[in-house]
């Protein structure tokens, strides 16, 4: 009889994790004096506004998350990703990673292949980026390639994309010049607060689940305040196991430049945490984890992206709902499932990303919908409750219109401690999602505090 | 496709509407925990909607959302004046847009946060369960 029983975590996509961060402050001074030039990293703007900082994904790059990827893609890999969403190794990976600079910075810098470039944040020494290569792009045709058009894509593709799309936006606004290469952190940045007890990179999260004694664990992807339905979703996703339901429940939060009218990325995390400090899933089960990245919500395209930053961290199984990672009503509500569940081919994908070469081993769990239904009298599974014009579907739309009209969430739709955090944020930021205000001031601030750390002398000039 | 617009239907509201024919519509969500009255308008006075906000959208449902608390008080006063949950009243808000233009941009802006006590969150996050690894 073969062993029904999951006995170890996945491994990670690719082989190993890839972990760049230099923690010896000799070696990072060593590693400085190669440098020839420093560069002070800004944040991607569209139309004024920062929509994406590079400094997050050579954190989610360096940490592993995004395990096999080591640094700013070269040319071939770029190609590669947008032909066939793999690297140029063969491994399953979905979007362009690239480190852009300007014409001016560019000639500025007066780098080229084989120089190290040192790049500063928050006006200290971060990290180091060996160019290997410096090729240029045309950002307008990397944007319509990532994401896809009705053309290329018919299976899933409904309209093209156009500016009222957040990631199609990052795309366009690239700087023309890329210098591809390997990152290392030089100067590992303290993580700010709130986030400090949520920061599990993928070799922490591994270590925390084997402390745990975990081998089954599933995650649920947010960028939201949960509200009751997702909680369902969660507990209710937690049945798929081995032999007994997951031993873990993880919240992946994304963090970063996100959509006016979200909230504001400390309430999300700290309104999950609360269903485990309030008791309505147990903390021996349940943790709250984010990622460092700036969504481009690219529904079946970002999906592949969660499931390899999850392996990464050792995850076993992915929640998938509808209109996963979404933005407008560019791909169809189940393009994600329809990845997950038979491939679409037109993105490189005869099959599900897990049987495929250079795949996923993270399993799906496609999920369709839960709601409130008062004559079930729970938060019914949509295959399962019939109680048509009974039921309430959920709609976070819905809820940020309900709390913007001043009205308080009744306990169907957020539980009284979770409302209590959006309260909590909202006091302090004086509005309770994000606005310009809130996303500006959060870009300059950031996720990090960098320690101080000497420039060698010959940077300093 | 027709696409939707709800109204919360809050006790002010109600009391707004008492004995009309709109009483009647007012139809519970969430088991009764909230009550609404659902305008249903077409596709395309729908995107008219839309188009006037930046933030507004369409939801998974059909339902036009995220527009500013201001543009939901007129479509409310505007059904009461037509007494109708029909296109019109939907019409006649969208005309009278540039009336609400400088609540909208308050709205933006700031919103002033519920005056409800939250001393038994603060006092749970004193003692996380996850640490600082």
């Amino acid at each position: 009889m073969p062993d029904v029983r999951i006995k170890s975590l996945p491994s990670p996509h690719g082989g190993k994790i890839v972990e760049r961060v230099v923690r010896d402050p000799q070696m990072a001074r060593k590693m400085m004096e190669k440098c020839s030039a420093v560069y002070d990293i800004k944040p991607t703007l569209f139309k004024g506004n920062p929509v994406r900082n590079v400094y997050r994904e050579i954190m989610s790059i360096c940490y592993g998350f995004f395990s096999p990827v080591e640094g700013s893609m070269t040319k071939a890999d770029v190609e590669s990703v947008l032909e066939r969403r793999r690297l140029t190794s063969g491994w399953v990976f979905p979007y362009p990673l690239v480190f852009d600079v300007t014409e001016e910075d560019f000639k500025k810098l007066g780098v080229g292949a084989g120089d190290w470039l040192l790049l500063r944040l928050k006006g200290e020494p971060f990290a180091i980026l060996e160019i290997d290569e410096v090729y240029e792009i045309v950002p307008g045709d990397i944007a319509v390639r990532t994401f896809g058009t009705p053309d290329r894509n018919p299976e899933v593709v409904k309209v093209p994309f156009d500016h009222k799309h957040t990631g199609y936006n990052i795309y366009c606004s690239l700087n023309p010049i890329v210098l591809a290469g390997k990152y290392t952190i030089i100067n590992e940045p303290k993580i700010r607060e709130p986030f400090t007890r949520f920061w599990y990179p993928p070799k922490k999260a591994r270590e925390e689940f084997e402390r745990r004694g975990w081998t089954t664990v599933i995650v649920h992807q947010t960028r939201n305040v949960p509200h009751t339905g997702h909680e369902a979703l969660m507990k209710m996703s937690a049945y798929m196991g081995d032999i007994k339901p997951s031993d873990g429940i993880v919240v992946n939060a994304i963090i970063g430049a996100k959509r006016i009218g979200d909230f504001p990325d400390e309430a999300i995390v700290e309104s999950h945490e609360m269903l485990h400090l309030a008791g309505y899933i147990n903390p021996n089960r349940h943790m709250v984890t984010f990622t460092l990245w700036d969504m481009r919500y690219g529904n079946p395209i970002e999906s592949l992206l969660h499931g390899i930053i999850r392996q990464n961290m050792g995850i076993s199984f992915h929640m998938f709902g509808r209109d996963h990672a979404a933005l407008g009503e560019y791909y169809d509500i189940y393009a994600t499932q329809i990845l997950w569940s038979k491939g679409i081919p037109s993105f490189g994908f005869d099959a599900p990303p897990y049987e495929v070469s250079g795949g996923l081993h993270i399993r799906p769990q496609n999920i369709a919908e839960f709601w409130y239904c008062p004559k079930c009298k729970e938060f019914a599974y949509s295959d399962n409750c019939t109680h048509k014009g009974i039921y309430s579907r959920y709609s976070g739309s819905f809820i940020r219109g309900l709390i913007n009209e001043g009205l308080t969430p009744p306990p169907e739709i957020y539980r009284p401690e979770v409302y209590k955090v959006v309260v909590k944020w909202w006091q302090k930021f004086g509005y309770p999602f994000n606005n310009e205000k809130y996303l500006k001031e959060r870009e300059e601030r950031l996720e990090v505090d960098l320690p101080h750390m000497e420039l060698p002398a010959h940077l300093k000039k | 496709m027709a696409k939707y617009f709800g109204i919360i239907v809050d006790e002010k509201r109600l009391a707004a509407i008492k004995g009309t024919a709109l009483e009647e519509k007012v139809e519970p969500i969430f088991g009764g925990a909230l009550k609404r009255l659902v305008l249903e308008v077409s596709d395309e006075l729908g995107q008219k909607v839309i188009d006037s906000f930046s933030k507004a959208r369409f939801d998974a449902r059909g339902y036009i959302e995220e527009t500013p608390a201001a543009f939901k008080k007129l479509v409310f006063k505007k059904i009461i004046e037509t007494k109708s949950l029909g296109q019109e009243a939907m019409e006649m808000a969208l005309k009278e847009i540039d009336t609400i233009k400088d609540e909208v941009a308050k709205e933006d802006m700031e919103l002033p946060a519920p005056d409800i006590d939250i001393s038994d969150v603060l006092e749970m996050q004193k003692n996380p369960v996850q640490k600082p690894v």
